[in-house]
């Protein structure tokens, strides 16, 4: 991410990078050798983001990186009226994806990011599975004329995929049922899955939701779901691809309900049910 | 009070009545400043409305949109008559304006909620120091939106970025004195590093005078206090607070359009 960015600093002179007074010192030499268009703010994410809005406005694709619940939460009204409602374009790059900073606790998590954004009509949600995967999307669309969120974690794949911008990458084809595996389940989904027949779907593109793709695995109807944000969220969108077909759908996800445990990252995916383990379950009781 | 502006005001009665609804009291205490900034102070016109070389003006506080609607139409933006259509279905012309109607330029920001204005206006006016722009960003708030963090997180970044390229201008109507007294708001604009100017809200020259002032300000943002009254202009709105939001019906609607004919500078 630094580099994908950072390179964009040197080579496009109509962006500007934003940090919240995180990432400071990764993003030191670009904070340092272009100091008008990539800036450590300040942490004043509200004012900042409506700042940003005024770049776009005047021809400076602002990117902004911050941690996920303090753009998300603190900053909606801003992401709403200045960016969503106004059709500009920005980029939102935030680290922390759910609760990656367990151990700051609930101030700090944010597993409502993808339904909070996905009210807002308009935004892109790209939720990378590792850093590769990143580059690739920004790349496609961090001036594409709209606002673009990006979901990143510490917790990445180690399974490599050739993503693209608005497309679920079809991982494996079967017959008996369709496994959702969004952004940094995937590793898990393909261990719970392996040696059973079903198809196994992953996308890094949340909004823009690719329903075209998972049209062409109905497979009987029976959907698991594998989401690393609260549970069931993208529900809506399985509803709208099958909206006239009977559809039997399953998942697993962050539990809806406020985090109090800390501990590690791990932990807490043990305390939600997001393991292979559980997709395993899960993907055999919908089997029956 | 000039004709043209008592023209104006009559056109915002008739547009609230029509469109059956109205923030008549901020309209008509902004409406010189408005003026003033689209008579002898901006670099625009409806022929540069679109060109990168225009001034930008940002309307910070929506209240005043009607106000700003009624400006853009005397200066030849809009069709005619199609203001009439104010806040009807399907209209491009509400209480708020939405930017994204008006592809042929003039409305530069879509307003409503206060406290985004002014921080955009600041963003606006970085893109264009770092474009190496002559461009000028003009933003009208309101003193009651002054209580909005988001204002101050701006100003010091204006500051901060010596943005002597953005004028805020303030319509201040003292709503302030009813909610959190942020006085001397100039003394506090002054400590948040921007070069303060006072003038009379209701005096076109001297808006001119001093917004053409600003522009010789280096190396600092200027704020220019605008002294107002609440509805200037008749005498029901200016001591009838009913009236922050409200249309005329027929009666009134012919009663305050007699005040405004009538109104002479005296009676404020």
């Amino acid at each position: 991410m630094i580099k994908a960015v950072g390179d964009m600093i040197k080579n496009e002179s109509d962006t500007s990078l934003f940090l919240v007074d995180i990432g400071v010192w990764a993003f030191r030499d670009i904070l340092r050798d272009y100091p008008d268009r990539a800036m450590n703010i300040g942490i004043f994410e509200d004012g900042m983001i409506s700042l940003a809005a005024g770049m776009s406005l005047g021809g400076i694709i602002p990117t902004v990186y911050g941690i996920s619940p303090f753009i998300v939460n603190r900053a909606m009204e801003q992401l709403k009226l200045d960016f969503a409602y106004q059709n500009l374009q920005g980029n939102f790059i935030t680290t922390g994806a759910s609760y990656d900073f367990s151990t700051l606790g609930y101030s700090h998590y944010c597993p409502e990011d993808i339904g909070t954004i996905s009210m807002l009509p308009g935004f892109e949600f790209i939720a990378p599975g590792t850093a590769s995967e990143f580059s690739k999307l920004f790349s496609e669309t961090r001036r594409d004329g709209n606002p673009t969120y990006y979901r990143l974690s510490d917790h990445v794949n180690k399974t490599e995929t050739d993503v693209e911008f608005g497309k679920a990458a079809v991982i494996k084809t079967g017959s008996k049922a369709t496994v959702i595996a969004v952004s940094t389940t995937l590793d898990m989904v393909l261990e719970a899955c392996k040696d059973i027949d079903v198809s196994i779907l992953y996308y890094t593109t949340l909004l823009p939701f690719d329903r075209q793709t998972l049209s062409e695995h109905y497979n009987g109807g029976k959907i698991l779901l594998c989401e690393p944000h609260y549970e069931g969220t993208l529900a809506y969108e399985i509803y709208k691809t099958f909206e006239d077909m009977p559809v039997q759908l399953s998942g697993v996800g962050v539990k809806r309900e406020i985090l109090r445990k800390y501990g590690t990252k791990a932990e807490n995916d043990v305390y939600s049910g997001l393991t292979a383990g559980n997709v395993s379950s899960a993907l055999c009781k919908l089997l029956k | 009070m000039c004709k043209s502006l008592k023209t104006l005001r009559t056109r915002l009665l008739e547009i609230s009545h029509l469109g059956r609804d109205g923030n008549l009291q901020s309209c008509f205490s902004s409406l010189e400043i408005l003026y003033a900034h689209y008579h002898g102070v901006m670099n625009w016109s409806p022929e540069i409305a679109k060109s990168p070389e225009r001034d930008y003006f940002i309307l910070s506080k929506g209240q005043s949109s009607l106000a700003l609607s009624a400006v853009l139409e005397e200066r030849g933006l809009f069709r005619e008559d199609e203001l009439n259509a104010f806040c009807k279905f399907g209209s491009r012309f509400s209480m708020q304006l939405d930017r994204t109607k008006f592809p042929e330029g003039g409305i530069e920001n879509s307003a409503g909620s206060l406290g985004h204005g002014f921080p955009m206006a600041v963003g606006l006016a970085n893109a264009m120091k770092i474009k190496s722009c002559k461009n000028r960003v003009y933003v009208l708030a309101g003193d009651g939106e002054m209580n909005e963090g988001t204002m101050w997180e701006a100003c010091a970044f204006a500051s901060g970025h010596k943005l002597d390229n953005l004028t805020l201008i303030i319509d201040d109507n003292d709503s302030i004195g009813r909610m959190l007294d942020l006085s001397p708001l100039k003394a506090k604009l002054e400590a948040f590093g921007f070069s303060v100017y006072d003038a009379d809200g209701h005096d076109v020259e001297n808006l001119q005078n001093v917004l053409n002032e600003c522009k010789n300000i280096a190396g600092k943002p200027q704020a220019v206090i605008a002294h107002t009254v609440r509805g200037y202009g008749s005498k029901t709105l200016m001591s009838d607070n009913s009236w922050f939001h409200r249309s005329p019906n027929d009666e009134e609607l012919e009663m305050l359009k007699k005040e405004v004919e009538v109104f002479e500078e005296s009676d404020d």
